[in-house]
């Protein structure tokens, strides 16, 4: 074969060759530009993660604020509920990586899981916001809790001072061991913020008892511990929340020493509405239910834009700052119940919070 | 009284005739063990003896004593345990608190809320009969299923907090709590009534041996509707008790009286196998069970180590069930 023929063979054996390279070319540019269409169609996606812990509405809430939130921004939304329970969230960790979100937000009453949370959605590369409980890596939206105890506490403190001069009979701590940190803040900061007010309370007056944080599950432990203090006749209460607190009240009801007790609790679950025990004296409310408002003005909004924030998840230097809100029981009759909250949250101009919409003192 | 099937044969008439006196030594034992406690209790602490803590143990017992009640006639019977008692606890006391919201008067919330339960235990029957399933896994089914439509139906709920329903489970009469007094009652009735009424001989019968009762002419399907519809009833009764006396209450609150309503039972004397117990011992069980956590208390422990003291005793409780039947068997 000459050189004009192997050239010619040559270049006569690229044509088909070419062509086929044209066709995978043209195939190439048509998938990459469907891709990168899609890429420009794709929508946000958020993952939503709630406690499921029957105890509270405001955790169903959570999950309907978000919701709301995210169709009104014309994302995709999914929600999972973590059933308060720990395999269930690190379950719903695959789920949301396997659905490809976007960004996640949770409320884990578990805080064992996070660890091994933070592990999975580190591995994915995908940004986290959690609700009230630290963990390293994912962004803190929620309240100062130490700073709800105090301030909660303080105001018990000043009722106690100005009725009983300071000289309760006891101070009844209502625990909830399973909140771990959360309720040493909590109960903690209340029982600090009482002796700011009342220092020389002493020692031997403080009494705890575990109350899960429901009324009904601490009712028969406040019982018997009340019943252990039969002399006490000016009793104040403090604990993880306002379930708890009410457990002690409630068993103060049944002992017959019930004009004897004062509690003040924390998150307002029980003090909006008609039905408020009344020697519930007060609580912090956190506006809980509307916590999205905050993680998506300040981290999710961002993260969408492509612009993700610097990760803070240092519950003392937050992502983004829940202010606690004390309230006497008279303040929190004027404050709407929960449901008629989340109306009008959701109906505000965007990025509005529910302390400035409904805290009396701002 | 005391019944026991004698030999696994069946008691359908006279109850001295077939049903004979027995259970009392389990009475001595656990009155003994009652007062060794409380005297232990008051030597530690002398305030222990007080009306505060008659109070606090009287409360205790009183939803513990109906709900065991219903589940001491499961157990006689032969239906082993009714597993779903902490949904009809809660399914009932929703009933009240909903009923009581909307200004109904209280003598029809008490129907309605006790037919209820019935309903319940009727439904539990219902499956068990048709299905020919065993009891204990229908009601543990039940149980679930009913936990689940509850979460479904409400998050929180309770009796209106200044209605006169509410102040009966909060006050008290002769020193008792109002709520104990209709657990000492229904107790006593049932106790009485069990091995004089028709049903309840049957049910002692079918308890001992279905074979044998049916071989009598007995009804297994009328009797299983009787008993569950009954113990269904009893958890009704206890829902309107628990929704009078207690707090906002959540679905999953009633899984707390399962463990004691379930140790009460067998501390009772009543029989795993069927066929043997006395529902009044359930006043002594109930009633030392109860003050185990109040005890605990003033020995300076914590209500935490409740849960292990009463998985404790109910371990023992079945020991004791456990060599009561070989005796029998023998």
């Amino acid at each position: 074969m000459s050189a004009k023929e192997k050239s010619m063979f040559k270049s006569g054996g690229s044509a088909p060759l070419r062509g086929l390279g044209m066709i995978a070319v043209s195939a190439l540019v048509l998938v990459a530009s469907h891709t990168a269409g899609e890429a420009q169609d794709k929508k946000f996606k958020l993952g939503m993660a709630v406690g499921g812990n029957p105890c509270c509405e405001w955790m169903k809430a959570q999950g309907d604020v978000a919701r709301t939130l995210a169709e009104q921004r014309g994302w995709d939304y999914i929600e999972l509920s973590n059933n308060d329970d720990a395999a269930t969230a690190l379950k719903n960790a695959g789920i949301f990586i396997q659905e490809g979100v976007d960004a996640v937000i949770q409320f884990n009453g578990q805080p064992s899981a996070n660890p091994a949370l933070a592990q999975r959605f580190g591995s994915a590369n995908i940004p986290v916001v959690t609700y009230d409980i630290a963990q390293p890596g994912f962004y803190f939206v929620g309240i100062d809790n130490l700073a709800a105890g105090h301030a909660g506490g303080e105001a018990l403190g000043n009722i106690i001072k100005e009725k009983w001069n300071c000289e309760p009979d006891l101070v009844i701590s209502a625990e909830g061991a399973a909140a771990g940190i959360v309720n040493t803040w909590r109960t903690g900061g209340m029982r600090d913020g009482l002796k700011k007010v009342c220092p020389d309370i002493p020692e031997e007056k403080w009494v705890s008892f575990e109350s899960q944080g429901q009324a009904t599950a601490g009712l028969p432990a406040a019982r018997d511990l009340l019943a252990a203090h039969p002399e006490a006749k000016k009793m104040a209460v403090v604990g993880l929340n306002d379930g708890g607190v009410l457990a002690a009240i409630n068993a103060a009801e049944q002992l017959g020493r019930a004009d004897e007790i004062i509690g003040w609790g924390q998150d307002g679950a029980f003090i909006t509405g008609d039905n408020v025990n009344p020697h519930l004296a007060g609580s912090v409310f956190y506006f809980l239910e509307g916590y999205a408002v905050y993680a998506l003005r300040d981290v999710i909004d961002p993260i969408a834009a492509g612009n993700p924030p610097p990760v803070k998840d240092d519950a003392g230097d937050p992502a983004s700052r829940v202010e606690p809100c004390p309230v006497s029981a008279e303040q929190a009759a004027k404050v709407p119940d929960m449901p008629e909250r989340v109306k009008l949250l959701l109906a505000a101009p965007p990025g509005t919070t529910e302390y400035e919409l409904f805290c009396p003192n701002k | 009284m005391a019944y026991q099937v004698i030999g696994r044969s069946v008691a359908t008439s006279r109850p001295g005739a077939r049903v004979r006196l027995d259970g009392w030594g389990t009475a001595v034992v656990v009155a003994l063990a009652w007062l060794l406690l409380v005297v232990a209790s008051a030597l530690n602490r002398s305030d222990f003896i007080s009306h505060q803590t008659v109070l606090a143990v009287t409360f205790t017992m009183s939803i513990v004593g109906v709900l065991a009640v219903g589940q001491a006639l499961v157990g006689i019977s032969g239906g082993f345990l009714d597993l779903s008692q902490p949904t009809s606890l809660i399914l009932t006391a929703l009933v009240a608190a909903r009923l009581l919201a909307v200004d109904i008067n209280v003598a029809v919330v008490v129907v309605i809320t006790v037919a209820v339960g019935a309903a319940w235990g009727l439904l539990n029957a219902l499956i068990i009969v048709y299905g020919k399933l065993n009891p204990v896994i229908v009601t543990l089914a039940t149980n679930f299923v009913g936990l689940a439509a509850l979460f479904l139906l409400f998050q929180i709920a309770e009796a209106p907090i200044n209605s006169g329903f509410r102040d009966f489970g909060r006050s008290s009469t002769l020193g008792l709590p109002n709520i104990w007094w209709p657990m000492v009652a229904l107790v006593l009735i049932v106790g009485f009534f069990l091995p004089r009424t028709r049903y309840g001989r049957h049910a002692i019968a079918v308890g001992g041996s279905r074979f044998a009762a049916q071989a009598r002419g007995i009804s297994l399907r009328q009797t299983r509707f009787a008993i569950f519809t009954a113990a269904g009833a009893c958890a009704g009764m206890a829902g309107l008790l628990f929704a009078a006396s207690s707090g906002p209450f959540t679905p999953s609150s009633g899984t707390v009286y399962l463990l004691p309503v379930i140790a009460a039972t067998i501390l009772a004397g009543v029989s795993l196998a069927g066929g043997r117990g006395n529902i009044w011992l359930i006043l002594l069980s109930v009633g030392f069970l109860s003050t185990v956590p109040t005890s605990l208390v003033f020995f300076g422990l914590s209500s935490d180590w409740q849960a292990i003291f009463q998985g404790f005793i109910l371990i023992v409780a079945v020991a004791i069930d456990g060599y009561r039947e070989r005796n029998v068997a023998r």
